[in-house]
């Protein structure tokens, strides 16, 4: 990740000869080295989509698992599902929710980023050794840590708001529960999310930074250009091929979210449900499990993530970015 | 994946084989010991709980001296995930303990055994709770046996009910006026109304002379949609939305998600739990232990309303090859003497008739336990109730201002498809 952008800044004449050479004497040195990686992610990654892919067309439950064969219905899962209206209502959540989440994640993190540049040495590694905890903290720490923070006896959040006048921020807040419904659920798990997902950014975008040349910042200086301007003229066109591995990544990320909400909100309350959890509640929510169901929602699920992801990527080929 | 697949399709076969062959009789290995029996047992693994169970390992020695019993404690969160993977990768148990909600589902799934011969050959058999047993049968036969069980009543504050001349309140009305008194006089909430407490939600529905569904000809058919159903869920939602004696902090959630912790604190002025919420409490806070009471969960008329009983049963897997060894297992686990040390350490009543419950504080709970009514007994309930949660997310809603009647409509046609599919 971080030697992106060296790589991408490669002249292209040198690309050039490389291909027509590797066409004219295939080698199978390289081939042989990503071999071992390459047969780990088919065992423990591209086999099991494919069962998903066989599962969403079949009713799987726990009589198939014993080992009886398991019941074609063809499309009959996909049908139910887009039927569903509670499913468009999940889905509406989950695309809602990245949107908002990807943009803050990356308004944020680029922001830290530039602060981290600015810094000085000492100050810079410090302020990044922190951030990076944020990182580093795992999912379920970090939604245990927020739903605790959020919770309504003894939760920190109700307590200062309580605590700070009620001319300021109103009454009542001893109280608030804030998983009760769908909107401020999302708001706090937007809140975490990010929080969590901005470090990486800023990382990122502080690695690229130290790539561009100090003579473009010199001469924008010298003609005079404000920080805005600078960012847009100058930082943002050299980092581009960053940012773009960076929104893919977290649409990526923030379209599967499932341990975050799953601890904070639960089964218990399906009107915050996003499709991860709709899948999960469908294939293991019961002692009836429905895989096939489960499968099938998950598959739409890659499927939006796949469709999303492309689509993003050739605009960005056409115009000539990732160059 | 692939290796449990074919391992689970191989056992599949094994067994249907062994099946087959095994007609005549109790299969050969009914009469040997085998060297090993495993036990699953629900919850957390408390050191009490397997001082309880090393006892009974004990007695089950002395008749089995060659058999080694391994526990396994399985946490209730975790028990379908589990069993699931039991299922698929042919690494279930010997003899297992179920929850009473759950034990439709493995009969249909096939997972337990046909106990019925055994069950017969057990003279103890007799003294089991005949309505929690018969949510232990299927077309006749036996597949499980009734160990303990539990009923909910109201938690409340013995003092402050003296303090402020509060009677134990005896209908729906009285108890809102409790519970508004409470929050007057106290400042805390009156009473805990989660929303994800289905148990609590069942006593106000059927005390009221409703119910979710009947059974007609074989087919369930839904009844929340009729009017008893609907005032009960009404008053239930109503302590948060209408009366406001309840506090909006518990929509959402189930009793252990605050009400319990609240009470314990001294916040809340009442809940709904079981007699095994005391131990529970007094690891919160045990300052105020001597004052908390119980009282029955009252009719809408007035009088006990029926309760669910909640609880666990015994069951040997399908897929043991020690059934004889592990039914024994459960007629010591399950005898008189057993049955009682693990009364007293749960404070959930036994199954069997002959074994009382003896702590005064929980002698309430035996009253309270004369009226229990139980869920439709059907295969589905898990889907309605634990991956859909239909209750809980109507209820939620109807808390948060949505109309019973539209929210109870919906809830009944998933109760009409979900507790017929198989």
């Amino acid at each position: 990740m971080l030697d992106t952008a060296p790589a991408v800044r490669k002249p292209p004449g040198r690309r050039t000869s490389g291909r027509v050479r590797l066409r004219r004497r295939p080698r199978l040195g390289p081939y042989l080295l990503i071999a071992p990686t390459v047969a780990v992610i088919a065992v423990l990654m591209f086999w099991p989509m494919l069962q998903i892919g066989i599962m969403s067309f079949q009713k799987v439950g726990n009589r198939q698992l014993r080992g009886e064969p398991a019941e074609q219905v063809g499309t009959g899962n996909f049908e139910k599902i887009l039927n569903d209206p509670f499913f468009w209502q999940t889905l509406k959540h989950t695309v809602l929710f990245a949107a908002v989440a990807v943009t803050l994640t990356l308004v944020i993190g680029t922001l830290v980023g530039l602060l981290l540049n600015k810094l000085g040495k000492r100050m810079s590694a410090f302020v990044a050794g922190g951030v990076m905890i944020a990182w580093a903290t795992p999912p379920v720490t970090a939604a245990i840590i927020f739903s605790w923070l959020f919770g309504s006896t003894g939760g920190l959040v109700n307590w200062t708001l309580d605590m700070l006048p009620d001319a300021l921020v109103g009454g009542g807040w001893s109280d608030h529960n804030w998983f009760a419904t769908p909107l401020s659920t999302y708001t706090v798990l937007t809140v975490c999310v990010v929080w969590q997902a901005c470090p990486f950014i800023a990382v990122s975008v502080l690695a690229g930074l130290k790539s561009v040349p100090g003579e473009l910042y010199e001469a924008a200086r010298v003609d005079g250009s404000g920080p805005w301007r600078t960012f847009w003229s100058i930082t943002y066109p050299m980092l581009k091929p960053i940012f773009l591995v960076l929104v893919v990544m977290s649409i990526i990320w923030d379209f599967k979210v499932f341990t975050q909400l799953f601890i904070m909100s639960g089964m218990a309350n399906r009107d915050a449900f996003n499709l991860s959890l709709y899948a999960y509640s469908e294939a293991f929510g019961s002692l009836n499990p429905k895989l096939g169901m489960g499968s099938a929602i998950a598959l739409v699920l890659t499927v939006i993530l796949l469709v999303v992801t492309a689509l993003y990527v050739r605009v960005m080929v056409r115009q000539g970015e990732t160059r | 994946m692939k290796f449990i697949k074919v391992a689970a399709a191989a056992a599949a076969i094994a067994l249907a084989a062994t099946a087959c062959g095994g007609e005549d009789g109790d299969g050969a290995g009914a009469g040997k010991d085998p060297a090993q029996l495993k036990v699953w047992m629900m919850g957390e693994g408390t050191p009490e709980q397997t001082e309880f169970l090393d006892a009974v390992e004990a007695d089950f020695k002395a008749e089995h001296p060659d058999t080694d019993v391994q526990i396994k404690y399985v946490p209730w969160p975790q028990v379908a995930t589990t069993f699931q993977k039991a299922a698929a990768g042919g690494e279930g148990p010997d003899v297992t303990e179920i929850g009473n909600t759950d034990v439709q589902s493995h009969i249909a799934q096939g997972n337990l055994a046909d106990i019925t011969d055994e069950f017969k050959g057990w003279a103890d058999g007799k003294t089991l709770n005949k309505t929690a047993l018969g949510n232990d049968q299927a077309d006749g036969k036996t597949y499980a046996v009734p160990w303990y069980g539990g009923v909910r009543g109201v938690w409340y504050r013995t003092d402050w009910f003296q303090e402020l001349g509060i009677q134990q309140p005896k209908n729906w009305a009285e108890l809102t006026a409790a519970a508004k008194k409470i929050q007057d006089e106290k400042k805390v909430p009156g009473i805990g109304v989660p929303s994800d407490q289905t148990n609590a939600l069942l006593s106000f529905i059927w005390g009221n002379d409703g119910t979710v569904a009947v059974q007609d000809n074989g087919q369930w058919k839904g009844r929340l949609d009729q009017p008893q159903a609907v005032e009960a869920v009404n008053f239930y939602a109503g302590l948060v939305a209408k009366e406001k004696v309840a506090p909006e902090k518990y929509v959402g959630k189930n009793e252990l998600e605050g009400p319990q912790r609240d009470f314990a604190l001294g916040k809340l002025g009442m809940y709904f739990d079981g007699s095994w919420a005391l131990k529970e409490m007094k690891k919160i806070a045990d300052k105020d232990a001597g004052k908390w009471g119980v009282f029955p969960i009252p009719t809408k008329a007035g009088g006990n309303a029926p309760v669910m009983a909640g609880g666990s049963d015994l069951g040997v897997w399908a897929d043991s090859e020690a059934k004889a060894a592990a039914f024994d297992y459960i007629t010591i686990l399950n005898n008189a003497k057993h049955a009682k040390a693990w009364a007293d350490y749960s404070g959930f009543s036994s199954m069997r008739s002959d074994v009382k419950f003896s702590d005064p504080k929980l002698a309430v709970f035996t009253d309270i336990a004369a009226n229990t009514q139980f869920p439709p007994i059907s295969a589905g309930w898990g889907e309605f109730e634990q991956a859909k949660k239909v209750l809980p997310n109507a209820v939620k809603a109807i808390m948060q201002g949505a109309p019973a009647e539209a929210e109870l409509k919906k809830a009944n046609e998933q109760a009409n498809t979900l507790l017929n599919a198989s």
